[in-house]
């Protein structure tokens, strides 16, 4: 956000808090970015239906397969990239963020998985 | 442990007219006698009083007036992020409430302008990597003072008359654990007990309590294997997956110095070990004291008495609803608790099972609960692989988190119950040790439709002790908000659609309806200020249970937001 349009009449605790926000978002690239570039160099072990059955399945039904809290992930039309962030980062209210517990190498084999999903028979 | 956190107190405390009765610093102070007395003017406890009935001796607004009942005053409270879950408190003409995040509003409760607010300053990082955040659902009075839980392991102590903060209280390690507190605190005589989030997580349930004029923790009650011997309940060192949480206020008996409170689930939810439970599995044994409920002396924390009522629970039906009814009957004391599953237990007051009954027509964990004694016929322990039968009640709950009400004028006790059921495919994890926002869970599921019809809720009224039903009220989606019910011959039954409905506490009849706009998932109380009666409720929909409703149902639910809140107080006009 540009200083300009910042109020100059804001009472100073406002004013702390949104440089406070500005400076926590500012963090969160750099944040990634330096956990992107420990996480590359060590490749995934996540297993990645097992995570399902653990933590994500509670929102994403059916271990993906079917809409529930969170939408459906099989067939999802979203890019990789949005589900990256999606998951780095997660969504107020509705999705925590695991930018500080998966590699970016846990978080491709979650894609991979996802992209895998297939319905279920019988 | 034990520092200041700065916050943001609005003082404003503004002049309330002098013509309210109650005002803020004339009364007495709210102290344990008050709340076992239960003045109807007042709601000073999250169940209204330590007998946990939910019920106001107010008749002002009865069957014959209530066709005049409209809106006072609505409060929003900003930022209502999974919508509003809290009970209000009512004491000497000022009402106390918290949104999302903490935030605390003391406001004039005859016109509902602010006195004051209190924002605290939460870990927004921890925050954002929770499952079960950011809601609250209440405060506890006592001693001048309002406390608070956060989601980030706090509790805090604030003047009831400025809003400023008398001392704040790091219990919890949450960045660790990733759980804080969501439920309501509970103050007795001196002492403020709360108990932290945890079902799904591998931390070990702490129920704190506190000393309510310093701030210093008296005692902390573990409640995943707290002993050697109960070690033994968990094979294979599986404690260190825990559970347990009691994540919801209890209550207290004076005259026995008992603090009850139940207990979450343990971890991993679903259990592979077939029904070779006590021996196999991911964590064999009884797994105490999970899905249990408990007596604590509130002066030490010594476990006095308790019991489990799902040993070995892999259904996910925790004993953690706070309500523990008492109730007097042909000079025996019951008390009356609502289990997850559907089934209500009566016990004695050292918590000896006296009766056992559903108020859910669909449940298949179990073939029944023997009445007599509490156990568990006809057990349905699953192992690994897709289940052929979907499992009844689903993981939302027979009977879910919010309240029903005790009326000692017609004797029933009015309660929610939910139809509902999961496909269930029970798979063999890992269990998680190392807490890093995941959860133990074991499973995946899909909500479904029970096998003889469509997902419904009922409000039953029925015989605390007995179970006798005597009528029913459906609805097309399962309530979520606690039932109130009054010395007006009234329930009042604010459902998820956003309708706030009263009916005939005799007969079910309904009397009155009245749109909120948004669906409800939290309190609802009654008080008076200066001779006249106020109804007031929470709306606001969106969590772990109410997220289910847009993919389940559709509309209202698709459109309706899930960040957003508004607290209305009605009136006669």
């Amino acid at each position: 956000m540009p200083a300009a349009v910042i109020d100059a009449k804001l009472h100073p605790v406002m004013l702390y808090i949104m440089i406070a926000l500005l400076a926590l978002v500012a963090d969160v690239p750099r944040a990634v970015a330096q956990q992107s570039a420990t996480a590359k160099a060590t490749p995934s072990s996540l297993d990645v239906p097992q995570l399902f059955a653990g933590t994500c399945g509670w929102c994403h039904s059916d271990a993906g397969r079917s809409p529930g809290k969170g939408p459906q992930l099989m067939n999802s039309p979203r890019s990789d990239e949005y589900i990256r962030m999606r998951i780095k980062l997660g969504k107020e209210g509705a999705m925590p963020a695991f930018g500080t517990t998966f590699s970016d190498a846990d978080i491709d084999a979650i894609i991979k998985y996802i992209r895998s999903l297939k319905p279920e028979h019988g | 442990m034990h520092k200041m956190r700065q916050g943001f107190a609005i003082g404003m405390v503004l002049a309330i007219g002098t013509t309210l009765s109650g005002t803020p610093g004339a009364a007495q102070p709210v102290d344990t006698a008050r709340i076992a007395a239960g003045s109807p003017n007042d709601w000073l406890t999250y169940h209204g009083a330590y007998n946990g009935w939910n019920y106001s001796g107010l008749d002002q607004i009865n069957a014959t007036t209530v066709k005049d009942l409209g809106v006072a005053w609505i409060h929003v409270p900003g930022r209502s992020t999974r919508g509003l879950q809290s009970v209000p408190l009512v004491a000497d003409g000022v009402l106390y409430y918290t949104g999302s995040y903490s935030r605390v509003f003391a406001l004039n409760a005859a016109t509902g302008a602010l006195i004051w607010s209190y924002f605290p300053e939460l870990d927004d990082t921890l925050v954002a990597r929770q499952t079960h955040s950011p809601y609250n659902r209440g405060v506890a009075l006592g001693q001048g003072k309002a406390f608070v839980g956060t989601v980030d392991g706090h509790l805090i102590a604030l003047d009831m008359k400025s809003g400023k903060v008398a001392w704040d209280t790091k219990l919890q390690d949450s960045q660790k654990l990733t759980v804080g507190f969501t439920g309501a605190p509970l103050y007795a005589k001196g002492t403020v007990v709360i108990g932290s989030q945890g079902g799904e997580w591998p931390g070990r349930g702490p129920i704190y309590a506190v000393d309510a004029e310093t701030g210093k923790v008296k005692w902390t009650f573990i409640t995943v294997a707290p002993t050697e011997d109960t070690k033994k309940t968990w094979g294979n060192d599986s404690w260190r997956t825990g559970g347990g949480g009691g994540w919801m206020p209890g209550t207290y008996d004076g005259a026995s110095n008992t603090v009850y409170w139940g207990t979450a689930n343990p971890a991993p939810l679903y259990d592979w070990s077939g029904a070779d439970w006590k021996t196999a599995g991911a964590r064999p044994g009884e797994n105490l004291y999970t899905t249990s409920v408990i007596g604590l002396d509130l002066d030490t924390g010594n476990l006095k008495f308790y019991h489990q009522e799902l040993p070995h629970d892999g259904w996910d039906f925790d004993s953690a609803v706070g309500e523990f009814v008492s109730i007097d009957r042909d000079g025996q004391k019951y008390i009356v608790h609502p289990n997850k599953s559907g089934y209500i237990f009566v016990y004695d007051q050292n918590l000896k099972v006296k009766n056992v009954y559903p108020i859910v027509t669909n449940i298949n964990f179990v073939k029944s609960i023997n009445p007599q004694t509490g156990e568990l016929i006809g057990r349905r322990d699953f192992s690994a692989g897709k289940q052929a039968e979907p499992l009844c009640p689903s993981i939302n709950g027979g009977i879910s988190w919010n309240s029903g009400s005790y009326n000692p004028r017609s004797g029933l006790y009015y309660k929610i119950g939910n139809e509902w059921c999961m496909t269930l495919d029970v798979t063999k994890t890992t269990p998680v040790t190392e807490p890093v926002a995941q959860l133990n869970i074991g499973a995946n599921f899909k909500l479904v439709a029970p096998p003889d019809g469509p997902i419904y809720g009922h409000l039953d009224a029925r015989d605390p002790i007995t179970g006798a039903k005597k009528w029913e009220v459906r609805f097309p989606e399962p309530p979520m908000a606690s039932v109130l019910s009054t010395a007006g011959n009234l329930v009042f039954v604010p459902d998820s659609r956003g309708i706030i409905h009263a009916y005939n506490a005799e007969t079910g009849a309904e009397l009155w309806n009245h749109s909120d706009g948004l669906g409800h998932q939290g309190g609802i109380v009654s008080y008076a200020v200066d001779g006249k009666q106020y109804i007031a409720v929470v709306a606001g929909f969106g969590g772990m249970v109410s997220d289910d409703f847009a993919p389940t149902f559709g509309e209202p639910y698709k459109s309706m937001p899930r960040d957003d809140g508004v607290l209305v107080v009605y009136s006669l006009k």
